[in-house]
């Protein structure tokens, strides 16, 4: 009978879970596909990760999707298309830049009048292949020999503010002002009228990406902060990072034994959004390795040299006129290394004469509760 | 899943299976189901289903969800089940598996994928049109054809004279007739319940209710159920603003285009014409945002004279009403068809130009209830149709409005009914406490009495199924 009282004031009128924002990030690293091009050509996995965003599009009516695309040489939007920068007054040829691109930009696959397929998936579809194809011819050589990882770094600040901006537009009482104060303070109070629920999926590829610690780790707390899960789908290579990205966001961490089966691991492991994942049990990396990489070489080390100012870790103690390289503060580490640590010897407690209570422990000979191994 | 597909789920479920396998050919119309009538669970397992190539052992299935989720886990296996999506198998050692049935298992992938050759997405037509419309004009048509039909059930009860319902098709008024939303007494026409909890809803779930209404007397006029119901899925997966030809459809779905194009949900600039447009009211039909208040431009809409049914939903998109604590209740309209509806539960007193104002009273709620008019209808239209200076306050409306709402409905009926069965004379206590259990789970007891063995429920199937599994597993055991 108590459901007739009334008690419930707030009128449930919508039961369905809130909208959620896939981020997808492709790593596009070319020579890691080269690799993995005898059992997952790129291609295919471009195709497995459509399927994937048409099944995530048709999960839920207000879901939306964001594909970056992590290149050797850059990170860029693949959906929603990048828009041009507003065509500025010509300077002449004061950026030296001639429209060499002009006949190149056009479309390459457009949305056909396909009455096969259902057209928002069409359109989302026919971008991301345009923005790839672009991205893909974009790409020489020179950049290529550049460097052989990739900017996932740079991505997953793309993402994490393309995040933030839709979170502001969803929000439900998105005045204008509104955005701006929820700019200003990014604190709880703002996270509470949240309706979009956002998560980052990172399709991974490259290995060794520990030259951008540095990035990646304030990306994670950024993420850790705005309670954005990152999932990882590992499909070669073995980065620390990555598995400390997921764990440290509440994220899916999965390294396939076979990747040609990707799209059955991302419709059943990726899929679910943070409302299902609440009722399911979802995959995570086991053991999860937490070393860090050292700032001085990008090496990740197991033990290492912290500065006590501002907690950079170092690989080795000999550090350019003993100066932090981060802070600048001095940080002699070589002293640290030489010296063993010194132990001051414990000052004999004063005995109390009234009481023979201390009868157990005579002299006080003992050394007390926690004993510090030392070196001989 | 959103209130108004519910009611769309209600008749889905209740069709035979002979009727979803046969839907389940069209691929827009798994996609629409998939995407509109499956809770989100389902979904979830629906699609990690379907690319497995082996099916779903149960175990598994038990293993993936979380052990206090079991009842979610029921209520989406049980509606996946009852529209026939899965199929529950046992292979030979005996260990059941789920399977998704293959029929839509291979039109979901066609829809994700874009392959096969069923054009049920629409066939766009190639035709230069010399006059071609606008989405503007589509809007306001849609909205004109809408409002006629709901004017037309408000109008008369509400007492503004006999002139209403001209512009409203004999068809459609004998389909609201036959819906049971109004009828016909001594000459005169009178809004039912049925017709008032319609006029209520949001336009999205009343286009729903219109629909489900005329599939159920489509087969009267010779139409197949599984015709219409593909035509209007895939009309829920079109474009607005494109035109689509006429060409693919078949002689049922022809006919009912001149029917949709009466209620406003197609647009034909002629009854021969090759090509229809969707309007509005049909690309929403699957989805969740409102189908008539995300009118865009408020100055294209704010010019239009006519019958003075349009000029007041400018202000719709963002809601009109206000209500304050001591209910008093202004609304910023002008629409004859808003203060029509105000005036079913409110006492209006003054009228200006683009304001009424009233007050909800006793006697106002009273007399709404009494003609059928449940105080969370009253709540929910006003919360749904509240001003954006209220919308900063949670809830919408003040809580001493909706309580005394409430108190006031409760004046009238102090017991409430609810139809179903009472479970009665158990043999033992464990199983009178494992079927309580299991009703409770999915959701369908209503009440118990643990001294002497007996509850009611308000649904029977599921438990029919589970005693049956009961009984022959004591079967095997004994």
């Amino acid at each position: 009978m108590n459901d007739i009282d009334g008690t419930v004031r707030t009128v449930v009128k919508d039961e369905g879970p809130p909208p959620s924002l896939l981020t997808i990030v492709l790593d596009t690293n070319p020579h890691a596909w080269a690799h993995l091009s005898s059992t997952l050509p790129l291609s295919t996995a471009l195709a497995n990760i459509l399927v994937f965003i048409n099944a995530h599009l048709a999960s839920g009516n207000a879901n939306c999707v964001a594909v970056i695309a992590s290149h050797s040489h850059k990170a860029c939007f693949l959906y929603p298309s990048p828009t041009p920068p507003s065509p500025q007054p010509h300077h002449g040829a004061s950026n030296g830049e001639v429209e060499m691109n002009g006949p190149a930009d056009r479309p390459i696959y457009s949305v056909s009048d396909n009455p096969n397929k259902y057209r928002p998936f069409a359109t989302i579809e026919t971008a991301i292949l345009n923005n790839f194809a672009k991205l893909i011819d974009e790409t020489d050589e020179a950049h290529l020999s550049a460097t052989p990882t990739t900017l996932i770094g740079g991505a997953l600040s793309l993402a994490l503010s393309f995040i933030n901006k839709s979170t502001i537009h969803h929000s439900p009482t998105s005045t204008h002002a509104d955005a701006l104060l929820s700019l200003a303070d990014a604190d709880g109070k703002h996270s509470e009228r949240t309706t979009l629920t956002s998560r980052i999926l990172i399709v991974s590829v490259s290995g060794d990406l520990a030259n951008q610690y540095i990035p990646m780790m304030n990306s994670i707390f950024a993420a850790q902060r705005k309670r954005v899960p990152i999932d990882i789908i590992k499909l070669a290579g073995d980065t620390v990072l990555l598995q400390q990205a997921s764990d440290a966001t509440g994220g899916v961490y999965m390294k396939p034994e076979r990747p040609e089966g990707l799209l059955q691991y991302l419709m059943m492991g990726f899929l679910p959004d943070a409302f299902a994942r609440k009722t399911l049990i979802m995959p995570s990396a086991g053991g999860v390795d937490f070393r860090a990489a050292c700032f001085c070489h990008r090496k990740v080390v197991d033990i290492g040299y912290v500065c006590s100012v501002c907690l950079s870790i170092f690989c080795e103690p000999t550090l350019p006129d003993n100066l932090c390289m981060t802070c600048g503060s001095y940080l002699s580490l070589r002293s640290a290394q030489m010296n063993p640590p010194a132990l001051i010897p414990r000052k004999k407690k004063k005995k109390r004469r009234a009481g023979g209570t201390d009868s157990a422990t005579p002299g006080g000979s003992t050394p007390a509760g926690s004993s510090t191994p030392m070196h001989g | 899943m959103s209130a108004s597909s519910s009611q769309a789920l209600e008749y889905l479920e209740q069709l035979p299976v002979q009727t979803h396998r046969k839907l389940y050919e069209q691929p827009s119309t798994v996609l629409a189901i998939f995407r509109c009538m499956l809770p989100q669970m389902a979904k979830t397992i629906v699609m990690a289903m379907l690319y497995m190539p082996t099916p779903f052992p149960a175990g598994g299935l038990d293993a993936w969800f979380r052990p206090e989720a079991t009842k979610v886990k029921k209520e989406a296996l049980y509606i996946l089940e009852k529209l026939h999506i899965t199929v529950l198998t046992q292979d030979a050692s005996r260990q059941s598996a789920c399977s998704l049935y293959s029929g839509f298992a291979k039109s979901l992938r066609q829809a994700l994928e874009g392959s096969g050759s069923h054009r049920s997405f629409g066939v766009p037509s190639n035709k230069p049109e010399p006059n071609k419309v606008s989405i503007q004009f589509l809007d306001e048509y849609a909205q004109r054809q809408w409002e006629n039909i709901l004017f037309y059930m408000v109008g008369s009860t509400v007492g503004f004279g006999s002139s209403v319902g001209q512009e409203v098709g004999k068809g459609t008024k004998s389909l609201l007739e036959a819906g049971d939303f109004v009828r016909m007494s001594h000459g005169k026409m009178n809004i039912t319940r049925t017709g008032f909890s319609f006029v209520l809803q949001d336009t999205n779930a009343q286009v729903w209710s219109l629909l489900i209404e005329y599939l159920r007397h489509a087969s009267q006029l010779g139409m197949s159920e599984t015709d219409v119901l593909n035509f209007l899925f895939m009309l829920g997966s079109l474009e607005l603003g494109q035109d689509y030809s006429t060409d693919t459809l078949s002689p049922t779905q022809k006919q009912m285009l001149e029917d949709l194009t009466a209620f406003g949900i197609v647009y034909r600039s002629s009854k021969t014409s090759s090509t229809f447009y969707p309007t509005r009211l049909a690309v929403t039909l699957t989805s969740d945002s409102g189908a008539l208040s995300t009118t865009t431009d408020p100055l294209a809409t704010g010019g239009a004279s006519g019958p003075g049914l349009r000029s007041g939903r400018d202000a719709t998109a963002t809601g009109f009403i206000i209500v304050e604590t001591n209910y008093r209740l202004y609304a910023y309209t002008s629409s004859l068809l808003q203060i029509a509806v105000l005036s079913l539960f409110t006492h209006l007193t003054t009228r200006f130009p683009n304001l009424v104002s009233g007050k909800l009273t006793r006697a106002s709620i009273s007399r709404a209830v009494r003609t059928g008019i449940s105080s969370d209808q009253i709540i929910s239209y006003l919360s749904a149709h509240c001003h954006s200076q209220m919308q900063k306050t949670t809830p919408f409306l003040p809580e001493t409005v909706t309580d005394q709402i409430r108190l006031w409905e409760m004046e009238g009926e102090r017991v409430v009914t609810s139809n179903g069965y009472l479970m009665k004379e158990f043999p033992s206590e464990k199983e009178y406490r494992d079927v309580v259990r299991y009703a409770e789970d999915v959701g369908v007891l209503v009440w118990k009495d643990d001294a002497n063995r007996r509850f009611f429920i308000n649904g029977i199937e599921q438990i029919q199924g589970f005693l049956k599994r009961e009984a022959e597993k004591r079967k095997q055991r004994g």
